[in-house]
């Protein structure tokens, strides 16, 4: 769009993370703005599974770590070789979603990233229902081929939106300019899948 | 040779595993090997092989050690075309070395029995690499599993390591690159800049006459990308170059269902110059492409030793 930015059109479906199973399909805008950051972003999602099963999903993943009597501490998850001890699977899971979050704060027209590993998780015990994380996470940027240290703080309970807070490790050379520090606290995004972004 | 280079890349896993046994008792393709055990292998390959597999020097690494390819050749009066794959010249990429090394099994496993393998042998040379970046190899083994580059010290020692695959002299440090060393694609101080990179330079240019095929492997991303990374105009070849890699992606995924996404670096993934890709091309190899392997970001780097099997027999 001359002299205002570019304005992408897309259509995409989404699969499951760890299943690989088709769980519907968006269509989407994004509008990048020269002067403006984030970008505009309109979405429409249609989900092939329904709300009740998804909730019953979730609803097993937390049962799973509450079950858990001792606080739940690993480091490299996966591991060197690929591979993740079943009981650290449930903190791994919600690592990819609390990370999708930081992603999608950071990335811009030109970076993107990937959750490479979870380099350490630490379970903070409340009294109340709610799961809380620490975590660092290693973002694999793209396409400065860096790996990115972040802090992220992650809250959960069912039938409730993620609650994410991150710090990443700044960018101090390269191809894009990356001064200072990032921080970043949220509410309310992430609500499984094709949530309101 | 065309419909040959064709079947090649396109060739897909034998039905029946031979029983010979040519290739070393109890080594296990299916896990990641470090690379004291890659060395082993490899002289056992060739003792255990001996009428077709001479291992070979290649040069060495900035830690000075020692880089060996190996020539898979059937004896024949005539000479062969050559078809070169390298891989691990990031260190990261764990499953591109684990496939070398599964390839040249399958190859010596098979090609008694396998017509489509022996009729390749008849005649093409297949040149193996099974990791470029040795330091940076051990390096993620014993040191930091994501580091990417060589091992070659900047700045007194205060800084490490060139990007291996941007230090090649195609279109050299223009862009897609670092001049800074603490980057993860830091081009180097030159084209060529690193031992490693002079190393197969070196004796690509001197057997480019008769190379056909180079092939890079790396992970991840499930692409087969073809020149070039440093600028948009097609290569001259364009065609027939996107026709081989369209025929290969459809043959893998007719393998797992597995999807790989095929064109030109800067088309569909980002710009960068100094490839060996782009390089092998420049000089005259006309079918250059580089492999990225499985998967598309789940596991990315760390991918689980179980994938192993699937990804290499399906990239057969």
């Amino acid at each position: 769009i001359p002299n205002s930015g570019h304005k992408y059109y897309l259509q995409f479906t989404t699969e499951d993370y760890e299943s690989g199973e088709n769980a519907g399909s968006c269509l989407a805008t994004v509008l990048y703005s020269k002067t403006k950051s984030p970008p505009v972003v309109s979405i429409k999602c249609t989900r092939t599974k329904d709300q009740k099963q998804t909730q019953e999903e979730d609803n097993r993943l937390y049962q799973k770590i509450r079950r858990q009597t001792k606080p739940i501490i690993g480091n490299n998850i996966p591991d060197s070789y690929g591979n993740i001890e079943p009981a650290l699977e449930p903190a791994w899971t919600l690592a990819v979603a609390g990370s999708s979050y930081i992603m999608w704060e950071k990335s811009t027209e030109n970076l993107g990233y990937f959750m490479a590993q979870v380099k350490s998780v630490k379970q903070w015990m409340r009294k109340d229902d709610f799961i809380e994380f620490d975590y660092t996470v290693l973002l694999h940027e793209i396409p400065t081929q860096e790996i990115i240290p972040c802090h992220m703080r992650l809250t959960w309970l069912p039938g409730h939106p993620l609650k994410v807070k991150y710090f990443c490790a700044s960018e101090n050379q390269g191809l894009e300019d990356g001064s200072g520090m990032e921080s970043g606290s949220a509410a309310g995004i992430l609500h499984e899948r094709g949530a309101n972004f | 040779l065309i419909p040959d280079v064709q079947e090649l890349v396109d060739q897909s896993m034998p039905r029946e595993r031979s029983t010979h046994r040519q290739v070393p008792e109890g080594y296990v393709y299916t896990q990641y090997h470090p690379m004291e055990e890659i060395y082993q292998w490899m002289t056992q390959i060739q003792k255990s092989n001996s009428e077709l597999v001479t291992q070979h020097y290649l040069g060495k690494t900035i830690e000075n050690r020692t880089m060996y390819y190996l020539q898979i050749s059937q004896p024949s009066d005539k000479t062969k075309k050559i078809i070169w794959m390298d891989c691990g010249i990031h260190a990261r990429e764990w499953i591109s070395p684990a496939f070398c090394q599964w390839f040249v099994k399958e190859i010596l496993q098979n090609y008694k029995s396998d017509p489509k393998i022996s009729r390749f042998l008849q005649n093409l040379d297949l040149y193996v690499l099974p990791v470029l970046n040795i330091d940076g190899y051990i390096y993620s083994w014993e040191k930091d599993r994501l580091w990417r580059k060589n091992r070659s010290p900047h700045m007194n020692g205060t800084c490490y390591g060139t990007d291996l695959n941007r230090n090649f002299n195609s279109s050299w440090g223009s862009i897609g690159v670092s001049y800074n060393c603490s980057s993860e694609i830091f081009c180097g101080s030159g084209p060529e800049s690193e031992p490693e990179t002079r190393a197969v330079a070196e004796f690509i240019k001197r057997k480019k006459s008769d190379i056909l095929c180079y092939l890079t492997i790396h992970s991840y991303g499930q692409y087969i990308l073809t020149p070039y990374g440093s600028t948009t105009k097609p290569p001259s070849n364009s065609e027939e170059l996107m026709h081989v890699a369209e025929k290969a992606a459809a043959a893998l995924m007719g393998k797992y269902g597995t999807s790989y996404e095929v064109g030109s670096t800067s088309l569909i993934l980002y710009s960068n110059s100094g490839s060996s890709r782009d390089w092998a091309h420049m000089i005259g190899i006309p079918f250059s492409y580089t492999f990225e392997l499985r998967d598309n970001g789940t596991h990315g780097f760390v991918l689980p030793s179980d994938q192993i099997q699937p990804t290499c027999e399906e990239t057969m």
